[in-house]
């Protein structure tokens, strides 16, 4: 153990850090040698000094500083339930109703564009087809183009493209 | 700012009702009236500046079928029909229609030519088809009136 470590050592056990069997075997040591019982003396006088000279401190806050913190953050989220709890008011009201209604339009939104994306299913005239005729001498020919999307009679018949006059006036 | 979740649900599970209640009754109310438009279109080969042409749609049908290269819509009107009832239309100086609707979908067009019915056709209209009667002219044209059911 070099000096250094001994005055460590000394110090350790002034300050009251060493126990046991350590602490006995140092005092042993000291007792039989002057250099380190002086030491000892010298540190153990140091101590007594300082613990004199110690300024007294004072907590900023007081001891149930850390409570007082709990009860308050307690406190506050009761008045914040309270304070939602009561009836809805101003942009509140607004954002309480505005929130399901944006809901709603986004739902009808959604609805709206899948109704108008449904693949076009494109006509089926199949069924029901009448045809009547009340002047036997015009042809008459009925078909359907290949896709079912325009169903035709064509007349052998020449009608007057011509618009009405007072109707023309009246547009 | 913070809402419950209950709170909200609740408010969209009642706005959600309240949205079929209403869109049930207004589809109900508007479930057997139909809305028709009627054109009357004249199919030529040749170009007549000034004059409107029909819809691409409608033009790309017709040419598909007939061999005129151009379609003007000379006249177009829209006809909002009540269920089981009629309504006429002048399309020209001598020709109007007659338009009947029958439920579901299906109509009966009635042309008339100077007060005289020349027919009478009946079939399920679906958005998206159209009917046609159509017939020619004295020169190398054709008239056409094409009729649909507007969505």
């Amino acid at each position: 153990m070099n000096e250094n470590e001994i005055e460590l050592k000394i110090q350790a056990l002034v300050d009251g850090e060493l126990t046991g069997r350590e602490a006995e075997e140092l005092r042993a040591r000291i007792e039989t040698d002057a250099a380190l019982r002086e030491l000892r003396e010298r540190l153990t006088a140091v101590r007594g000094l300082m613990a004199g000279a110690e300024l007294p401190r004072t907590l900023p806050e007081s001891g149930d500083f850390h409570w007082s913190k709990i009860a308050q953050g307690i406190e506050r989220e009761e008045r914040e339930a309270k304070r939602l709890a009561k009836p809805a008011s101003g942009a509140n009201g607004w954002l309480r109703w505005g929130m399901p209604l944006a809901g709603v339009a986004c739902l009808v939104l959604v609805l709206s564009l899948q109704q108008t994306t449904l693949p076009d299913l494109d006509i089926l005239f199949g069924d029901g087809h009448e045809l009547e005729l009340t002047a036997d001498e015009i042809d008459v020919m009925t078909f359907n183009t290949g896709d079912d999307a325009m169903s035709i009679v064509w007349l052998d018949y020449s009608i007057d493209l011509r618009q009405d006059s007072l109707q023309l006036w009246l547009d | 700012m913070t809402f419950s979740l209950h709170s909200l649900m609740s408010r969209f599970t009642v706005l959600v009702a309240l949205l079929l209640l209403v869109s049930g009754g207004f589809v109900a109310a508007q479930a057997d009236s139909i809305t028709v438009q009627a054109r009357l279109v004249h199919g030529t080969s040749k170009e007549q500046k000034g004059k409107m042409e029909v819809s691409a749609a409608i033009k790309k049908k017709l040419a598909r079928v007939f061999k005129w290269m151009h379609y003007y819509q000379l006249n177009s009107t829209q006809l909002n029909i009540a269920d089981a009832t009629t309504k006429t239309t002048k399309l020209s100086k001598t020709a109007s229609i007659k338009v009947t609707n029958r439920k579901n979908g299906r109509i009966a067009v009635s042309l008339y030519s100077k007060g005289k019915m020349l027919v009478q056709k009946t079939q399920t209209l679906r958005p998206g088809s159209y009917m046609v009667l159509a017939g020619n002219t004295g020169t190398d044209s054709a008239w056409f009136i094409v009729l649909s059911k507007s969505k």
